[in-house]
């Protein structure tokens, strides 16, 4: 007892000396490494403290959120957005919930992130919807967690889940274009590359794999087109291929008028729909070569098995090629999501007004604001982080939760 | 055969389960089988063996096409093995295949790698399905473990699993392509087990193995393999009493 009375203060402190030893001052270099990153580091971060808290003005952002956040969107359409928010909020709490557990660190990193962005954008009804938007969040996340993962209903409560992501979709351009609809050049902000995300991932994922097929089909036609496609698509720059719908789609495109997408004729698509076609066009191929090495990774014994049991061609891709070979490439796909996530910045090349667009307008356009450049492109910055940050994270769960790497 | 002796449990029917007539097939330059005939009635046990290369996986891959042959004529209960499809599909279906890696499917429970096929090549309801597999790791002994992944088993559980998987076809032949052979030795035991049970249950069966007390138990024929030909057949006692062959003798020398 005495000896842990005594003891009991010092050994935090001398572990905590030994750790420093060992791995900061372990040896000459290794002291002089840390003493050089330390000041780098301390210096770094003194230069960005100041900046945020002291030099930088940030009326600019809260001044401009609209703008930012939804571009040149008519005034008195915004209810448009809610439904499509609250049901994402609620879904996002639920998969989260229903697929893993809250990581505190994870967590933690994303709520510091959020604080000034609800500094600057929740007043009055804005803050009621955003609470709201949370709370349902929070409601899923608690639902899943207390009541429907162990139970019975839980695989039941998965599917759902997954069907209302899918709906999600839909409904989020209904919301936009339903009961007189906002024009889709009018839609912009980080809205914008939020939808033009969405809308990349979820219609380049089944034609990449669709691709990835075709490449690895046994009938030349196939195989020679796919290969064709991607590696024409992955030989030309994002850029070039948005400038290309822009300018160089339309004349060879006909002039039938499809409802909704194009009701002037598809050569006279809106512009937001032709940068859609370029990302899902550009990212297809990408999501190809991904998917393409999960089915490489597939044993051929596994082919074999599934064919002995008398199975056909199309239940052994879909029960047992495909789902192998897509858990096998997840961190590559998730990546390749990202990235096009950051690429919608580079709609601005045809003049659609999304998050980054919008932010040089404001610095551009109000003479109040021209010298707060920099604060306005570290707020662009921290935004996107924020959403990629957490694609990142979903990823390394999903890769956990499905048993990536375990044969 | 007319020196056919029925093993214990188990008789050997008069109609013929498969005819093969000169099998040929070659990989590029390489003859892998040159020109197999033999045939296997209902209900019989035949053990291939022989030395590696020797063409005996490729022979019974060609028995439900995993490999096509490219000459020769292959029938399997009363149905000819070519390129019509309809064909194919009743052959796979009436013959199960258990490999040498398990080939299970590592993405699904114990349950669904039984139930896939059955479920989607059969149109079995699930509920059927779920009885039927449990039935089966019943049979081979393991009803406790049907809700988990191939890899929480150990290698001799998991070809239990795929012995299980390929009963759920209800096949009329099985083929068995080393079964044993990436087993650890305390695991050989549980697996031929099973196997003996199935042979006296009057499956017809063809097995690859060099697991000879095994295989002189359940056997009714041997067929001795080399360089893509049959070199030998008879009875387990002719070839452990006075084989013929020096090839024969050789091989059985290295194994014995």
């Amino acid at each position: 007892m005495a000896t842990i009375v005594r003891t009991s203060p010092t050994p935090i402190l001398r572990r905590a000396r030994r750790w420093a030893k060992d791995n900061l001052f372990g040896s000459v270099g290794n002291t002089l490494l840390t003493v050089v990153t330390s000041a780098i580091l301390g210096f770094v971060l003194y230069q960005i403290l100041r900046f945020v808290f002291i030099t930088a003005e940030w009326e600019v952002i809260e001044t401009n959120r609209r703008l930012l956040f939804i571009g040149r969107f008519p005034a008195g359409e915004e209810w448009r957005f809610w439904p499509t928010i609250f049901v994402a909020s609620a879904l996002a709490g639920l998969t989260w919930g229903l697929w893993s557990r809250l990581e505190w660190q994870a967590a933690m990193i994303l709520a510091a992130a959020l604080v000034p962005v609800f500094a600057f954008f929740a007043h009055g009804e804005l803050a009621l919807l955003t609470a709201a938007a949370v709370a349902l969040a929070v409601l899923g996340y608690g639902l899943a967690q207390l009541w429907l993962t162990g139970s019975g209903y839980s695989a039941a409560a998965r599917q759902l889940v997954m069907v209302g992501w899918v709906i999600t979709f839909p409904l989020t351009i209904f919301m936009l274009l339903a009961f007189g609809g906002v024009d889709p050049s009018l839609w912009g902000g980080f809205y914008l590359n939020i939808l033009l995300a969405v809308v990349g991932i979820v219609v380049s994922f089944p034609l990449g794999v669709l691709l990835a097929l075709g490449r690895t089909s046994s009938y030349p036609v196939l195989r020679v087109a796919s290969t064709a496609y991607i590696e024409l698509i992955r030989g030309v720059p994002l850029i070039t291929i948005l400038l290309m719908t822009w300018l160089v789609l339309p004349i060879f495109l006909p002039s039938i008028a499809v409802p909704v997408l194009a009701p002037e004729g598809l050569d006279d698509m809106e512009l937001t729909y032709r940068v859609m076609v370029a990302l899902v066009l550009f990212s297809a191929a990408y999501v190809a070569e991904a998917v393409r090495g999960g089915l490489q990774a597939v044993p051929r014994g596994q082919i074999e098995a599934a064919q002995a049991l008398g199975m056909g061609t199309f239940s052994v891709l879909a029960f047992i090629i495909l789902p192998q070979a897509l858990r096998a490439v997840i961190p590559a796909l998730v990546g390749q999501f990202i990235s096009l996530f950051k690429d919608t910045s580079l709609i601005f090349i045809v003049g659609s007004t999304d998050l980054l667009k919008a932010g040089r307008a404001i610095t551009q356009g109000q003479i109040e604001f021209s010298s707060q450049e920099k604060e306005v492109l570290l707020f662009v910055a921290l935004v996107f982080w924020v959403v990629a940050f957490s694609m990142s994270r979903l990823s390394q769960r999903l890769e956990r939760t499905m048993g990536v790497g375990e044969r | 055969m007319v020196d056919e002796t029925d093993r214990p449990g188990h008789h050997v029917g008069t109609k013929e389960m498969i005819s093969c007539t000169g099998i040929k097939k070659t990989f590029g330059d390489f003859v892998a089988l040159h020109g197999i005939t033999t045939s296997v009635m209902e209900g019989e046990v035949v053990v291939i063996f022989g030395p590696s290369g020797s063409g005996k996986s490729t022979f019974i891959r060609t028995l439900n096409r995993l490999e096509e042959h490219d000459e020769g004529k292959i029938v399997i209960d009363g149905v000819e093995l070519n390129n019509d499809l309809r064909n194919l599909d009743k052959i796979r279906s009436e013959v199960g295949m258990v490999f040498q890696q398990f080939n299970l499917f590592p993405h699904l429970t114990v349950r669904r790698n039984i139930t896939l096929a059955p479920m989607r090549v059969r149109r079995m309801p699930k509920a059927e399905a779920d009885r039927l597999a449990e039935r089966l790791l019943e049979r081979v002994g393991m009803p406790e473990q049907i809700d988990k992944y191939p890899a929480q088993l150990s290698g001799g559980q998991q070809q239990r699993v795929a012995i299980a998987r390929a009963l759920a076809m209800e096949p009329k032949i099985m083929l068995f392509d080393e079964p044993t052979s990436a087993l650890d030795p305390e695991m050989i035991k549980e697996v031929l087990d099973v196997m003996r049970e199935l042979a006296q249950s009057g499956m017809t069966m063809i097995v690859i193995t060099h697991e000879m007390g095994f295989a002189r138990e359940v056997a009714d024929r041997f067929l001795f393999f080399d360089e893509g030909r049959i070199v030998e057949e008879g009875t387990p006692e002719h070839f452990f009493e006075n084989p013929r062959e020096e090839r024969t003798k050789l091989f059985l020398s290295q194994i014995l």
